[in-house]
C-alpha cells in the first residue's frame, strides 16, 4: 500500500490536534479529507508528510517509516502542497515548477533529459506551457494554484497530498483541478489525498472518505455510504438531506440555510 | 494582468561581461589614480616592470594591496549579505543582523584594551600595538556573536523572523559593551578602534588580502554548491521541505558560509556599511527575473562598488582621507531609496 497511518497523533502544547489517526489507501485512490475548521486535516496531512513530528504513532510509505526517511527520498514518493504557499514574486512558473525536481537532481546532478522532460509535462497538463515564464506576481489567482501543483507534479510522485486545493479559485478553477486529480489518478495512478471544504466535490471526486472531527475519525469509507450515515448533519451542525441526482452516482448534500430561515 | 508584463522580456547577454568590464576598469582607475600624483605613463612602466622606485613603492606597496583586499571584503560582504536575505527572507538583512559586525566590534576593542597590558608598550603606544593581529580578533568575535545567536535561534526552532530578532538583541547589547569600554577606557587606542569601526581601507597591505584570500576561494567555490539550496529557501520551511530540502542542516550550512565570510571581511576592513545591504539589492535589479545571474552579479558589484567608493574616499579627503565606510553610507541611502522606488 502507497501511504498508510496508524493511531497518529500530533499535539500542540497541551492540545491533542490529531488524536489516533488511522489511514490505508489502495495505489491510484483519491482520499477526501472532510471535518469543520480547525478539526485536524491539515495536521494530518502534514503528519503524513513528515513535516511534523507525531507525539505517537507512524505514518508509512510503501511500508518505510516516513520519519527513518530523508526528506529527498519523501519528496521522491511524496508531493505535498499547503495552504496558500508563498513564493517570491519574481520567480516564475518555470522556476517554481523546476524546484520540483530537486528531490530527484538534488544539490550536484544536472538536470537531465528526463527532468526537462517531466518539467515540461507537469506545465502541460496543469495548462501553462505558454504561461511559463510569467513571474508569479502576474498570475491570477488559480494561475498560481496550478503553478504550484504543476511544481508537485514535477515531482512525479506516486502520492500527492493537496491542503484545499480549490480554496479562493472560482468555481471554473475548481472544477478544472477536481478534474486534474481526477486524471492524475485514473491515468497515472497516482495517489491523492485532499483536504476539501465542500462536501459535494469531495463526495463527487473521491472513492473514499475520511470525516474529521476535534483531531479524531469519524468516518473512513465511501461516500454513500457517508451520505447514509447522518454524520455531515451531525458533525458540521447544519440541516440538510441528500438528493439522488443520478442513480449511478453519488447523492449530492441539499444544506437548508437554517438561521437565514429561522430569523425571517 | 499590467501592460508592463506583456513588453517582450529584455535581453540579458550583455550583464555577465558588462559586470565583468566594469570590475576591470573599476581596478584600473584605482590604480592609475590616488593621493600622490603618479603620471598615468608611469603607472604604466611600473605595471610592465620599469618605472621609478617611488612609483613603484606607491602601486606594489599602498595601491595594490588595499585595491585587492577591499574588492575580496566587498565580495565577501555582498555575497554575505545576499546569503542573509535569502535565507531569513528579510530585504534588509546585512552582517549585523546577524550580530557579526557587533561582535567584532567587541573583540576589536577588548583586543585593544587589554594587549597593553600584555605586551609592553614603548612610548609610542599606538605604533606598538599589535594591529597586526586586529583580523584575527575581530573574525573570532563575530563568528562567535553569529554562532551565539544561531544556538538560541535553533532552541527556539529556528525562524527566519526569530533568527532576526534574536540578532537585533544579541548584536544591541555587544555593540553597547562595546561603546561603553571604548568611552571609559579609550586613550590613544581609541583612535585605531575609531578608525576600524567606520570601515577603512586606510594602509592595507598585501597580509591583509592574504588573510582574506582562503575566505574569498572558498566562498566563490561553494557558490554552485549552496545554489539550489539557496533557491529552495526562499521559500517557507513546509514547502522547501516537502520539495525534499533538509531545511535545518541547509540552513545552518548557509548560515555558517555567510557568518565566516562576512566575519572574515569585517575583521579585515571594519563593518563597511551597506554594502551587504545594497549590492544584493542592486544585483536583484538588475538580474531581474533571471535568478542564476543574481550570484555572479553579486560577486562582481561587490568589488566594483567597495572599488570605487574607496578611490572617492582616498580622492575625496586629500591627505585625510574619508574612510570607505563613510562613503558607502553616504552612496548606499539614495541608492536603496532609488531601488525601493523601482520595487512594487
Amino acid at each position: 500500500m502507497p501511504l498508510t497511518c496508524s493511531q497518529l497523533s500530533v499535539r500542540y502544547g497541551p492540545r491533542l490536534a490529531l488524536d489516533g489517526f488511522e489511514l490505508s489507501l489502495q495505489k491510484g485512490e483519491i482520499r477526501a479529507l472532510i471535518g469543520p475548521n480547525g478539526s485536524g486535516k491539515s495536521t494530518a496531512l502534514q503528519a503524513l508528510a513528515g513535516l511534523i513530528a507525531p507525539a505517537g504513532g507512524q505514518a508509512a510509505i510503501e511500508g518505510v517509516a516516513v520519519a527513518s526517511m530523508s526528506r529527498r527520498a519523501i519528496a521522491r514518493k511524496l508531493a505535498f502542497l499547503p495552504q496558500q504557499p508563498a513564493a517570491p514574486d519574481e520567480m516564475t512558473i518555470a522556476q517554481l515548477v523546476r524546484q520540483g525536481r530537486f528531490p530527484h537532481v538534488g544539490l550536484f546532478r544536472s538536470y537531465a533529459r528526463r527532468d526537462e522532460e517531466a518539467i515540461e509535462w507537469a506545465l502541460e497538463s496543469t495548462g501553462l506551457t505558454s504561461l511559463a515564464d510569467r513571474t508569479l506576481q502576474e498570475l491570477s489567482g488559480g494561475e498560481r494554484q496550478r503553478a504550484w501543483i504543476s511544481a508537485a507534479l514535477a515531482q512525479e510522485a506516486g502520492i500527492l497530498l493537496l491542503d484545499e486545493p480549490t480554496s479562493f479559485l472560482d468555481i471554473g478553477y475548481q472544477v478544472e483541478v477536481l478534474d486534474l486529480v481526477h486524471r492524475l489518478s485514473r491515468e497515472k495512478g497516482v495517489t491523492i489525498v485532499m483536504a476539501i471544504h465542500d462536501i459535494n466535490q469531495a463526495i463527487a471526486v473521491s472513492d473514499r472518505i475520511s470525516l474529521l472531527e476535534k483531531g479524531e475519525l469519524r468516518f473512513d469509507g465511501e461516500p454513500r455510504a457517508l451520505a447514509e450515515s447522518g454524520l455531515i448533519e451531525k458533525t458540521f451542525r447544519v440541516k440538510g438531506r441528500f438528493v439522488e441526482v443520478a442513480p449511478d452516482k453519488p447523492p449530492h448534500f441539499d444544506v437548508e440555510l437554517a438561521r437565514i430561515t429561522g430569523a425571517a | 494582468m499590467t501592460a508592463a508584463s506583456r513588453i517582450p522580456r529584455r535581453s540579458n547577454a550583455w550583464l555577465l561581461p558588462a559586470a565583468a568590464a566594469s570590475v576591470l576598469l573599476s581596478l584600473l582607475a584605482a590604480v592609475f589614480l590616488g593621493v600622490v600624483d603618479v603620471p598615468a605613463a608611469d603607472v604604466v612602466s611600473v605595471l610592465t616592470g620599469a618605472g621609478s622606485p617611488e612609483a613603484h613603492s606607491i602601486i606594489f606597496e599602498i595601491r595594490l594591496p588595499r585595491i585587492v583586499t577591499g574588492m575580496l571584503a566587498g565580495i565577501q560582504l555582498a555575497v554575505a549579505g545576499l546569503i542573509l536575505q535569502t535565507i531569513t527572507r528579510n530585504p534588509l538583512a546585512d552582517p549585523s543582523l546577524i550580530g557579526v559586525s557587533q561582535g567584532a566590534t567587541l573583540t576589536v576593542t577588548l583586543f585593544l584594551l587589554f594587549t597593553v597590558y600584555i605586551f609592553d608598550p614603548g612610548s609610542n603606544t599606538v605604533a606598538e600595538l599589535p594591529v597586526a593581529w586586529l583580523p584575527l580578533a575581530g573574525m573570532v568575535g563575530g563568528m562567535a556573536a553569529g554562532g551565539i545567536i544561531y544556538l538560541l535561534a535553533f532552541r527556539l526552532e529556528l525562524s527566519p523572523l526569530r533568527i532576526t530578532l534574536c540578532g537585533i538583541a544579541i548584536g544591541a547589547v555587544l555593540h553597547a559593551i562595546a561603546i561603553g569600554l571604548i568611552a571609559g577606557w579609550g586613550s590613544a587606542r581609541i583612535e585605531i578602534i575609531l578608525e576600524w569601526i567606520s570601515g577603512s581601507l586606510y594602509a592595507r597591505t598585501w597580509d591583509h588580502a592574504l588573510f582574506l584570500l582562503p575566505f574569498t576561494v572558498a566562498g566563490l567555490a561553494v557558490l554552485p554548491l549552496i545554489y539550489r539550496p539557496l533557491v529552495l529557501l526562499q521559500f517557507d520551511a513546509p514547502v522547501a521541505r516537502s520539495f525534499g530540502l533538509s531545511y535545518r542542516r541547509q540552513f545552518s550550512v548557509l548560515l555558517l558560509v555567510s557568518c565566516a565570510l562576512a566575519a572574515s571581511a569585517v575583521g579585515v576592513v571594519g563593518p563597511i556599511v551597506f554594502v551587504g545591504l545594497v549590492v544584493p539589492h542592486l544585483a536583484r535589479f538588475l538580474a531581474g527575473r533571471h535568478f542564476a545571474l543574481i550570484l555572479p552579479m553579486t560577486v562582481a558589484l561587490g568589488a566594483v562598488i567597495v572599488t570605487l567608493g574607496d578611490l572617492a574616499g582616498r580622492l575625496a579627503g586629500g591627505a585625510e582621507e574619508v574612510p570607505i565606510g563613510v562613503i558607502t553610507a553616504l552612496a548606499g541611502v539614495p541608492v536603496l531609496l532609488a531601488l525601493l522606488r523601482k520595487t512594487p
